[in-house]
């Protein structure tokens, strides 16, 4: 967790858009429309702080973490790490840009490549930078990080199917510990997990911010989660983000719609607090990103929609210090 | 209210290459008429198998149910004959699962699929069978059901597939709905969605729900009573209300404190449960939960304890007592 | 997982007696020479068509050669044909399957183009046009070049059989390449590797090359079989191997007037016997390294 008297921006982002194109035809390929995956965000991460972004599935959250790092090139906008747009650098320098941000994978089963050893996986980082000295010195780095994620460094010459999710995890979280990063995209890193490893998994991420000073973008669907372990989060819908705010005012104070509507749909493990709470049930299922509403892309869902959110797009705006929302109810 | 449902002793195993892997292991509870029992456990702990046990869905071989009895409206379920299990399937026993995209036939069209377990189970001809399948649809909130009865599943969002399988598991307006984890595929407006209209339709027809799930929280807000499994066994057995308040398992208190929770931000760590659950294939000789408890004595690792009361309806498999008991052990898991 | 997938090889009876069966036959194959009991090509006038003996253990042929010795020899032109073929339609696929599966575009374009036109022909057929019209024109070409020995062991038999042979297996095998690259690039490991900024070619040979192997090795081991029952069919009809190189394809050619003869019928049953044995022996393998390598799938 961050202080809040530390406020060094480490990335801007400035109106990231990432489209998936649409095409037709199986010999002259026509561009018939496009996914947008992700349309349009800004927002800053602070160095050290986590930064929660959740969203249902088809938001737009995954895309937004593989955007961010290069992974995919984003259609439009700039990533700032820096000081330098990192979305304009290209093959060996953005390779050694790698090292500075890395990731941890959803899937703990696809995530981790079969046949290689844990040994390998982990040292592949260090071998590819050229770092960690040689095979032997390597070796012994390897066996730190894994001690370091709570694994035995006696497994170093198993596979990852021997290992259990949880274990396998702490593999990917040793591999993305290895170039000694500053900044980790999460993306859902608990959400394949049984729920008492969750717990494991997401302690050790806290441990490893603190005792390394990352700073983390923790992408998931579990809004508790979230707001367990981010210091602001962001709250996508339809590739855009509806509302940023600090964890405590986002909670007692929601400013957008739908914020407010999967604050009543996430469930409370307590049949009294659970009895006491007022449930906004919201009609109808997200509509495509192929082919989002006119105006503002909550409205065909909205239990408080008006006639300009049918009009016009909301603008995302800074509403009280520190908390932004793109809401038509709030834009006087 | 009336028993419905006596499980009594049920014990499943898988005959496998590598051994045999005792999923479930001598299960016992009731459920009333109109109850709603919440069974709760993370993969691999039984709560799917041993319910799908009841209603013989278990894929055999390898799977067998090897004893116990399943007292159905005073019938043993595991007696009957394949035609008669295959009568109360689908009609006095309603299922939906998981996966609304998988269960769902993609070749035939919803009303097809709803109209299928009446005419079977009920004997309508077509023409009323039709009729319901629109009632049922509207009944589950599928807007415009008499239009849609003839599309196919893939023009269904997964909410409104999963609506189609409610439709489907009380169309034959059944005494007891298995749901077997209907909402972990679905988000989580969607989930509320859900659970809402099982309330209510629950509410309005009054019949008894066995909700499995993973989720500690989706129950909270449904259950009347809860059931905990860990590694084939009943580990505890509450009121709901009981349950959450005054839990009474080391394992239990274990998952309630590894959840974050929305209304609450704790800035201590959550209190994880370090290590993995047993190997079904090898089970401890005493208690499963024993190399990852932080109460555990001695007696633990080699006696296995069986239910005993310690409230009304509230029933623990425990030897300690964890209100008046000392934590014996902080961390309990060595890496094997 | 080497060991786990040997377990399974190892418990499954009809995988493990097709091993028994292969070992021998390349046992056969490479202790030939010591072996035969007689020189395979020598013709005894005058003692033709006599029956399983203790001289002539699988009897002799019209011309007085030693069956047993023949047989023996064709295990060899077989393992060449088992070693070979696969090898080379094998690299060819690689080749081929990695750079459409992994540039894509236009490259990938025009390799499954060419793969489709391969496809195109029956299999055997474009084998039996390539040894009816390019074989006699490639003999007549190395000879020419003073390759006089070469072309008349009948090595050149072999080059352009094998050859045909392999440019009929590799589209199947690049397809199958390219296929897994494809749903390989999208894994996410391959993604968990590009984070780290591991480089495209790394990539490819370390990420997904292993990992597309499995369906290969299984495509490839199952296929000998098929592939040396189409050296066979390519001998028995006279446009494989030619005399004085033996195949058990040209035997049944050979002795198949023999089917019904009171004493003479094990020339053709014994070799017939041995072809058959060899190809399900492989099939057999390839089943079971199917089941071995996919244990979910059984």
């Amino acid at each position: 967790m961050s202080d809040n008297n530390k406020a060094e921006t480490l990335m801007k982002i400035k109106d990231l858009k990432m489209y998936f194109p649409i095409t037709q035809g199986i010999i002259i390929q026509k561009h018939v429309g496009d996914i947008k995956a992700v349309d349009g965000l800004s927002f800053d991460i602070q160095r050290g702080e986590t930064l929660g972004l959740v969203g249902e599935s088809g938001c737009g959250k995954s895309t937004t973490g593989r955007a961010i790092l290069q992974l995919y090139k984003p259609t439009a906008g700039s990533v700032i790490f820096e000081g330098e747009d990192i979305t304009t650098i290209r093959g060996e320098s953005l390779r050694k840009m790698r090292r500075r941000m890395q990731m941890i994978f959803q899937d703990p089963y696809a995530s981790l490549n079969p046949r290689m050893t844990v040994g390998n996986i982990v040292a592949e980082p260090l071998e590819v930078h050229k770092i960690g000295g040689n095979a032997k010195e390597r070796r012994e780095k390897v066996k730190d990080l894994l001690n370091v994620v709570g694994l035995n460094p006696y497994f170093i010459n198993r596979y990852p199917h021997e290992f259990s999710g949880g274990q396998r995890q702490r593999i990917g979280v040793a591999r993305a510990l290895a170039l000694n990063p500053d900044f980790i995209v999460c993306d859902e890193p608990i959400s394949a997990l049984d729920v008492s490893i969750q717990a494991q998994v997401i302690n050790l991420l806290e441990d490893l911010q603190q005792e390394f000073g990352l700073t983390y973008l923790f992408i998931a669907h579990d809004l508790s989660v979230v707001r367990h372990i981010s210091d602001r989060i962001a709250v996508m819908y339809l590739g855009k983000i509806v509302e940023l705010t600090d964890r405590y005012t986002l909670y007692a104070n929601p400013l957008h719609p739908y914020t407010q509507a999967l604050l009543s749909a996430v469930p409370i493990p307590d049949p009294v607090a659970d009895a006491k709470r007022q449930r906004v049930i919201l009609e109808g299922d997200v509509p495509s990103p192929a082919n989002p509403p006119k105006g503002c892309n909550f409205c065909t869902r909205c239990p408080k929609a008006f006639d300009p959110c049918f009009e016009t797009e909301p603008e995302f705006k800074e509403h009280e210090p520190g908390h932004w929302a793109a809401c038509h109810l709030y834009q006087a | 209210m009336a028993r419905l449902l006596d499980v009594k002793g049920l014990q499943t195993q898988f005959f496998t290459q590598d051994g045999v892997v005792k999923a479930v292991n001598d299960i016992s509870y009731t459920l009333d008429e109109g109850e709603t029992l919440g069974i709760v456990g993370e993969s691999g702990c039984g709560k799917s198998v041993g319910v799908m046990s009841l209603i013989r869905l278990i894929p055999s071989p390898p799977g067998k149910v090897v004893a116990g009895e399943v007292i159905f409206n005073g019938q043993d379920l595991l007696k009957l004959k394949d035609n008669e299990i295959r009568s109360i399937r689908g009609n006095k026993i309603g299922m939906i699962f998981q996966d609304p995209m998988t269960s769902l036939n993609p070749v035939l069209t919803i009303g097809r699929q709803i109209s299928e377990a009446l005419e079977l189970h009920l004997g309508m001809d077509k023409s009323r069978s039709r009729k319901r399948t629109i009632e049922l649809l509207e009944l589950v909130g599928i807007p415009m059901a008499a239009d849609r009865v003839d599309d196919y599943p893939h023009q269904f969002s997964g909410g409104m597939r999963q609506r189609v399988m409610i439709a489907m598991g009380l169309s034959c307006n059944p005494q007891l709905l298995i749901a077997d984890e209907p909402t972990t595929a679905l988000d989580v407006t969607i989930q509320a969605q859900i659970v809402d209209l099982v309330k209510k339709l629950r509410d309005e027809l009054g019949m008894a729900i066995i909700w499995i799930t993973h989720d500690l929280g989706v129950v909270a807000g449904l259950a009347d009573r809860m059931v905990v499994m860990y590694a084939g066994m009943i580990v505890e057995e509450a009121p709901v209300k009981e349950l959450y308040g005054n839990p009474r398992h080391p394992y239990t208190l274990g998952l309630l404190g590894s959840l974050p929770r929305l209304d609450e931000v704790r800035d201590e760590k959550l209190e994880s449960i370090e290590g993995l659950p047993p190997d079904l294939i090898a089970l401890p000789q005493g208690c499963p939960f024993y190399a990852r408890c932080k109460y555990r004595i001695d007696k633990c690792e080699t006696e296995n304890p069986s239910l005993h009361s310690v409230g009304v309806g509230h029933g623990v498999a425990c030897w300690i007592d964890i209100d008046k008991d000392p934590i014996t052990t902080e961390n309990p898991w060595t890496e094997v | 997982m080497a060991g786990d997938a040997w377990r399974r090889f190892s418990r499954n009876l009809s995988a493990m007696m097709g091993l028994t069966v292969v070992a021998l036959f390349y046992l056969v194959a490479i202790f030939a020479p010591w072996l035969v009991t007689a020189d395979y090509t020598a013709i005894d006038l005058d003692n033709v068509e006599s029956g399983p003996a203790l001289e002539h253990y699988f009897g002799t042929d019209e011309l007085g050669r030693d069956v047993y010795s023949r047989v023996i020899w064709s295990a060899r032109s077989a393992a060449f044909v088992s070693i070979f073929v696969p090898a080379f339609s094998l690299s060819l696929g690689l080749f081929f399957g990695v750079l459409a599966g992994y540039y894509g575009g236009w490259v990938d374009t025009l390799v499954m183009r060419l793969s489709d036109i391969l496809f195109a022909f029956p299999g055997l057929l474009f084998v039996f046009f390539i040894a009816a019209t390019i074989k006699p024109a490639v003999s007549l070409w190395v000879k020419e070049l003073g390759f006089t020995e070469f072309a008349k062991q009948g090595y050149v038999d072999y080059v352009v059989v094998f050859t045909a042979l392999a440019l009929v297996g590799w589209p199947g095998l690049a397809r199958l390449i390219r296929g897994q690259f494809l749903s390989l690039k999208n894994r996410e490991f391959v993604m968990a590797a590009q984070a780290i900024g591991v480089s495209e070619w790394r990539i490819a040979v370390r990420h997904i090359l292993p990992n597309a192997m499995t369906p290969v090795i299984v495509a490839v081991s199952g296929g000998i079989g098929g592939t040396i029952a189409a050296e066979a069919s390519l001998s028995f009809l006279g446009i494989g191997l030619q005399p004085p190189n033996p195949s058990w394809g040209q035997m049944i050619s050979d002795y198949y007037g023999y089917w019904r003869h009171a004493t003479l019928w094990p020339l053709l049953f014994i070799p017939s016997l041995i072809l058959v044995a060899v190809i399900l022996a492989f099939t057999f393998i390839g089943d079971g390294l199917h089941e071995a390598l996919n244990p979910q799938s059984s």
